[in-house]
């Protein structure tokens, strides 16, 4: 069912002229689905690939498996990162001083869903992938930066969760007028403290370069990673500040109603 | 009479206040929506802080010694739970923020050790079981509930919380600190594990090895290293729970690229956050 946004900023489906449901989990629950098919092939890859041909970056095997898998990475990283935010800004909505109530709600909640979204990518890279690094390094010796760990936590996962922490920040700057007005401080922290954990890198492997650290997984050479991650707990101040619009949204909701 | 069953009919008390019935669903559907993106980040994000500072002696049975294991672990817990109690307690009255750090924590870890060590690093579980931190969650949020006050579950619950971590532990621990002779050596279980699997990445020199006498198994000094933590855990728990206040403060700036994404100026409205 296709959509078109009106001059009130107030989207009707097309077919019909009764207003969207308020909240439409389907999309989100797709993007996690597609995110757990995407996580369990990435671990099912790593079961077959890393011994068989993972510990010798000069073997020819390892410029298949998984120099290949990298280079690919690497063009989805750009293709992703540009379609979905250019189509977010492209898409933007230029009339938001005449957004209804019940249209905000539902872009609130469109919101919140990316979050949720954002949050699930966050799992797979500072917890599960993580906590696998450390699995291989601690029991493999590296002879390269692109380790088989490395190739999916830090050019697979990282990425994705950019992808809609950075996205969901566009979302809101350009549908929802109390962020296109003021720029959110705890949304700005929880999206930008995890999205430097990728530049980050550049410092984590000049220093494996120099040093074999990963016979210490708790190096003071990773806690540049433990500083960037907590920046998440900012994820509650931006919870709260949502809450607040909403909380008013419904009271505007309430008042259209009666009238 | 009527009208008033209409509007029985129309709204629900939720929180204490009537809402429509439709924003008391939306409002339960966002309550919701809250639990599960904040379960799944504080796991996400504390697993990390917790790997990297201290995993090292909760991967292996063999690290899991008397002084540094007893000391750091629960110094280096203490940030998320405190910092999480701010948050739950004082917006939401809701006294469950260590506990559920802790069980979101304990989640992570269980998938990634047997996924991770286990099936594919081919380690014996034996040897990567993670350590337990749910009772000093439970007894800090305890605390917090029946005293309400901060500084009391600084003072009372951060101790507590240094001085449950090992006993918490010793039923998983206490078949690994049982002594055996290897090598002409008397060593514990648990080391005899460590020397039997090789980490390759990982130096022997790093392993804290004691051998032959009764601080191998543990002894006193680990009730003083619990000590030692429980102190410093007071001032961990005052220190992030500051840290928690920031983080949850709703601050904004005003966007100066209005102009550039082709909005126009409306003035003073929408100035507060």
């Amino acid at each position: 069912m296709s959509s078109v946004i009106q001059s009130s900023g107030e989207v009707r489906s097309a077919s019909a002229s009764r207003p969207r449901a308020m909240v439409n989990l389907k999309p989100a629950i797709f993007a996690m689905l597609g995110i757990v098919v995407i996580m369990a092939g990435y671990r099912i890859y790593q079961q077959i690939f890393a011994w068989s041909a993972g510990l010798d970056s000069t073997d020819p095997a390892f410029e298949t498996y998984w120099m290949g898998l990298l280079k690919g990475e690497l063009v989805l990283l750009v293709l992703s990162w540009a379609g979905l935010w250019s189509w977010l800004w492209i898409t933007r909505d230029r009339n938001l001083q005449a957004l209804k109530p019940r249209e905000e709600m539902r872009r609130y909640f469109n919101l919140v869903l990316y979050i949720m979204v954002y949050a699930f990518c966050v799992y797979f890279t500072g917890s599960f992938f993580a906590e696998m690094d450390a699995s291989w390094h601690q029991t493999v010796v590296r002879d390269t930066a692109f380790t088989p760990s490395h190739v999916i936590l830090f050019y697979g996962t990282i990425p994705l969760y950019i992808l809609f922490g950075v996205g969901g920040f566009l979302y809101a700057m350009t549908r929802l007028p109390r962020f296109a007005e003021r720029i959110s401080i705890p949304h700005a922290l929880a999206v930008a403290g995890p999205f430097l954990i990728l530049p980050n890198l550049g410092y984590n492997e000049w220093g494996h370069a120099f040093w074999m650290m990963e016979e210490f997984f708790s190096a003071p050479l990773h806690w540049g990673f433990v500083v960037l991650g907590w920046s998440v707990l900012a994820l509650g101040g931006l919870l709260l500040q949502i809450a607040r619009h909403v909380f008013e949204t419904m009271g505007r909701l309430e008042q259209e109603a009666s009238a | 009479m009527s009208a008033q069953l209409q509007e029985n009919r129309d709204s629900v008390v939720l929180y204490g206040r009537r809402w429509s019935r439709e924003n008391a669903g939306l409002s339960r559907t966002f309550d919701i929506l809250v639990v599960i993106i904040m379960f799944i980040a504080i796991t996400a994000a504390f697993h990390l802080h917790f790997q990297l500072t201290v995993g090292d002696w909760d991967f292996w049975v063999d690290w899991k010694d008397r002084q540094y294991w007893v000391t750091a672990t629960p110094i280096l817990l203490m940030a998320f739970p405190a910092a999480l109690q701010y948050v739950f307690w004082e917006k939401f009255r809701l006294p469950i923020a260590a506990t559920v750090c802790m069980l979101g924590l304990t989640l992570g870890i269980w998938i990634t050790r047997y996924s991770g060590f286990h099936t594919w690093s081919y380690f014996p579980f034996s040897m990567v079981w993670p350590a337990t931190m749910i009772a000093g969650g439970l007894i800090l949020d305890a605390v917090l509930l029946l005293s309400g006050s901060a500084l009391i579950t600084a003072i009372i619950g951060g101790m507590s919380f240094g001085l449950l971590f090992y006993p918490a532990n010793w039923p998983l621990l206490a078949p690994f600190r049982l002594p055996m002779e290897a090598m002409n050596s008397l060593v514990s279980v648990g080391d005899y594990i460590g020397y039997a699997y090789t980490r390759t990445s990982t130096p022997e020199y790093l392993r804290f090895i004691e051998r032959g006498t009764l601080r191998t198994f543990g002894g006193h000094s680990a009730v003083v290293s619990a000590f030692f933590s429980g102190f410093v855990c007071i001032l961990v728990y005052l220190l992030w729970w500051y840290i928690g206040m920031a983080f949850a403060r709703v601050a904004t700036l005003p966007n100066r690229m209005k102009s550039f994404m082709g909005l126009h100026d409306r003035g003073a409205e929408g100035k507060d956050a």
